[in-house]
C-alpha cells in the first residue's frame, strides 16, 4: 500500500499567471441577431445554427429576458439607462402578473453562443441584449457593452453566466462593487502560516 | 525514526526556481534543508502518527458540537459575541472542511502528544505536498535511496478527491491570501491546482481586492460574484475585519468554514483534555484564568477544574507551557520549569490575547535540532505528513522544512 501520491502539482506559477495557467475562460463562438427571423435567415446560408437551434435559442433569452432583465420603478430611469423609446413596463412585456409600475428595457436582441445544446450549470446558451442608450447593447446584467446586435465574435464563455434572477447572483456572473477592501487590515501584510 | 545524511540533489536550488518556490531560503537561511532527512518505518507512521492524527480529528469534531452549545466555551474561545452565530451555525450547516495540520511532539517512541491543531490556515502545504514529494522521487531515480522508499504523502491526491467529492463538476471557487506573501500564496496555489485537478475553475484574487456588491454578495478583483472563498487568512482576523458582519448574508461558503475558529485555536485544547482526559495522543491542558492561581502560588484552581488540575498538578509544576489561545509560529509562547521561564518568544502580537497552559512534551532532539511533526488532515482523515526543525525550543518561522522518508 502506497502511502504516497502518484502525482502531484509542482510548479508555483505566481499570482499573475494563475488564472492563465489553467483557468483561462473558455473562449466560444458566438453570434448576435436582432429577431428571430434573421437567426433564421442565416442558417439557410449554412450558419453557425440550424432553424431548430434558433428557434430553442429564442425560447431561452425570452424566459431570461422575462427572469432577469433590468427593473427600475420609473421609466424615465430605465429611458436614462437604455435610451428613449427603449422600455416598457413589466405588465406590457411579461405574460400574467408583470406590474403597470416596474419598467424594463425591451429586448433588442439575442446572443447565442456555440455551446447551444451543452450549456448547463448556471450556464445559458443564449442571451438576451438591450440598447444601451449610447448606441451600443448590453447584457442582462449591464457587466457588458456590444456595438451591435449582429455579427459572429469569440467571446468568453463568462458572457453566457446564466444572469441571474433575484439578488442572489450565481457565481462568476458580474456584479459592481459597491465597496472593496473590507478584509485583510485586522491581519495586516504578516504572513498567516501556522 | 532516525535522521539520516544524504546527498543533496546538486540542482535543487535551481530546480526550486524553475518551479517558483521563491522561499526556499527565509531570512538568508535555508528554509528548505535536504542535507539530510527523517527516516520512518511504516508502523511509526501508520500506528503512531496517521490513526492517531485521523482520531484526534474526530475527537476535535466532537469538541466542536460542544463548544457550540456553550455561550461560556464560546467566549472563553475568544469568538466576539456578534459572530457566535455564524461560528454556530457554519457547524450546524455541516460546511465542509478540506485541510488542517496537526502539530505533533514524537521521538519515534510512544504516542505521539498533540502540541496544537492549525485547523484554519496551515502553510507549507507546497513544500509537503509537491517538493517533499520529488525530493523523494530524484533520490529514488539518483540511486540516493532504495527502490521502495515511500513517503507518508497521499496530501494531493487526496486534496483532489476532496474537491470531487464536495462540488459539481465545473464549480468555480475563488483563492485569496494577502497581497505579496510568497509562503502563504505557495499554499493557495497548491490548493488551487488540486480544486483544478478535480475539474473545478479556480479564481485567485489578493484579498484587499475583493468587494461588496450592492446585494451584499462577494466580489473578486474583477467583480464576478464570489460563490465559494478559500482564505488563506484567520477567522480570528476575518472576524475584526470591516467586512465581519457581510459574511452572514454573503451567500459565500468559506473555506475552511467559521467553525474551524473553533480549533485552530489552543483554547481547544483545554477542552480537549476536559472531555477526554488522558487520551494518550494529549497532553494535561487548562485555561490559564482557571489555573494561574495555583500555579504561580500556592492558589487553588477553580473549582470545576479542581479535581482535574490536581491530577495533573505535579507535571504542570515541573514544566509547562503558556500559550495565547490565537498565535502563529510561535508568538508569545513561554516555557515555564518548576515556576521559572526558561524560554519565550520575542515576538509581542498576541501578548493581549487570553491563554491557556499545556503539559509541556520536549521536543526530541536530532543532532542540535528539534523536529516538530506537522501531520496533514484533508477531510476527516490525516493523508500525509511534513517535518519542520528548529534550533531553539519553540518552533518558529526561522524553522526548517526536512524531507522524510519511510524505509523499513
Amino acid at each position: 500500500m502506497r502511502k504516497r501520491s502518484r502525482t502531484v502539482a509542482l510548479a508555483i506559477v505566481g499570482a499573475a499567471s494563475f488564472a492563465v495557467a489553467g483557468c483561462r475562460d473558455e473562449q466560444v463562438d458566438a453570434q448576435a441577431f436582432p429577431d428571430l427571423a434573421s437567426c433564421q435567415a442565416a442558417a439557410g446560408e449554412a450558419g453557425m445554427f440550424t432553424p431548430e437551434q434558433c428557434e430553442q435559442a429564442f425560447a431561452e433569452a425570452e424566459t431570461l429576458h422575462v427572469e432577469a432583465a433590468p427593473r427600475y420603478d420609473s421609466l424615465a430611469v430605465c429611458e436614462e439607462q437604455h435610451g428613449e423609446g427603449n422600455c416598457g413596463s413589466e405588465a406590457e412585456q411579461v405574460q400574467n402578473g408583470g406590474s403597470g409600475s416596474i419598467f424594463m428595457p425591451l429586448l433588442a436582441g439575442y446572443l447565442i453562443g456555440s455551446m447551444l445544446g451543452r450549456a448547463g450549470g448556471g450556464m445559458a446558451a443564449s442571451q438576451p441584449m438591450y440598447r444601451n442608450g449610447s448606441g451600443g447593447f448590453t447584457n442582462a446584467t449591464r457587466t457588458s457593452n456590444f456595438s451591435a446586435n449582429q455579427g459572429r465574435a469569440s467571446m468568453s464563455s463568462q458572457q453566457f453566466v446564466r444572469p441571474a434572477t433575484t439578488a442572489g447572483k450565481a457565481p462568476m456572473s458580474r456584479a459592481t462593487a459597491a465597496s472593496r477592501g473590507g478584509f485583510g487590515r485586522t491581519g495586516g501584510s504578516r504572513g498567516f502560516g501556522g | 525514526m532516525d535522521k539520516i545524511i544524504l546527498p543533496e540533489r546538486p540542482d535543487w536550488r535551481e530546480t526550486a526556481k524553475e518551479l517558483g518556490f521563491t522561499f526556499a531560503d527565509m531570512h538568508g537561511e535555508p528554509y528548505w534543508d535536504e542535507s539530510s532527512a527523517y527516516r520512518f518505518d511504516l508502523r511509526q507512521i501508520e500506528d503512531d502518527i496517521e490513526d492517531p492524527s485521523t482520531q484526534l480529528h474526530a475527537m476535535c469534531r466532537e469538541a466542536v458540537e460542544t463548544i457550540v452549545g456553550s455561550e461560556d466555551l464560546m467566549g472563553r474561545m475568544g469568538i466576539p459575541d456578534r459572530h457566535r452565530d455564524l461560528v454556530a451555525d457554519s457547524w450546524r450547516r455541516n460546511e465542509p472542511e478540506i485541510y488542517g495540520r496537526f502539530d505533533l511532539a514524537y521521538d519515534g517512541t510512544g504516542p505521539a502528544k498533540l502540541l496544537e491543531y492549525n485547523a484554519d490556515t496551515p502553510t507549507s502545504l507546497y513544500e509537503s505536498a509537491a517538493f517533499q514529494w520529488r525530493w523523494l522521487e530524484d533520490q529514488i531515480a539518483a540511486g540516493a535511496l532504495p527502490a521502495d522508499a515511500d513517503q507518508f504523502n497521499r496530501i494531493h491526491e487526496a486534496l483532489v478527491e476532496r474537491f470531487r467529492a464536495l462540488f459539481d463538476p465545473g464549480t468555480d471557487l475563488h483563492f485569496t491570501a494577502i497581497a505579496d506573501n510568497p509562503e502563504d500564496y505557495a499554499t493557495v496555489e497548491a490548493m488551487g491546482w488540486a480544486a483544478r485537478e478535480a475539474g473545478m475553475g479556480a479564481h485567485y484574487s489578493d484579498l484587499d481586492k475583493i468587494g461588496v456588491s450592492p446585494d451584499g454578495q462577494f466580489v473578486d478583483a474583477e467583480d464576478r460574484v464570489i460563490g465559494t472563498l478559500f482564505k488563506l487568512y484567520p477567522w480570528e482576523d476575518l472576524l475584526q475585519d470591516d467586512y465581519a458582519d457581510r459574511i452572514a448574508g454573503s451567500g459565500c461558503l468559506f473555506l475552511e468554514p467559521a467553525w474551524k475558529a473553533l480549533l485552530s485555536n489552543k483554547g481547544i485544547l483545554p477542552v480537549l483534555w476536559q472531555m477526554f482526559e488522558g487520551h494518550p495522543n494529549l497532553l494535561p491542558a487548562f485555561f490559564a484564568d482557571d489555573v494561574a492561581d495555583a500555579l504561580a502560588a500556592n492558589g487553588r484552581p477553580l473549582r470545576h477544574v479542581a479535581a482535574s488540575f490536581d491530577r495533573a498538578a505535579d507535571a504542570l509544576r515541573r514544566a509547562h507551557v503558556v500559550k495565547p489561545i490565537f498565535s502563529r509560529e510561535g508568538a508569545g509562547v513561554r516555557i515555564v520549569e518548576a515556576g521559572d521561564v526558561i524560554e519565550a518568544s520575542e515576538n509581542p502580537d498576541y501578548d493581549s490575547h487570553p491563554r491557556i497552559v499545556q503539559g509541556f512534551q520536549p521536543l526530541p532532539d536530532f543532532g542540535g535540532f528539534h523536529p516538530v511533526i506537522g501531520a496533514w488532515v484533508v477531510g476527516h482523515e490525516c493523508v500525509g505528513m511534513g517535518v519542520r526543525e528548529d534550533r531553539a525550543r519553540i518552533t518558529q518561522d526561522l524553522s526548517r522544512f526536512k524531507p522524510h522518508f519511510i524505509a523499513d
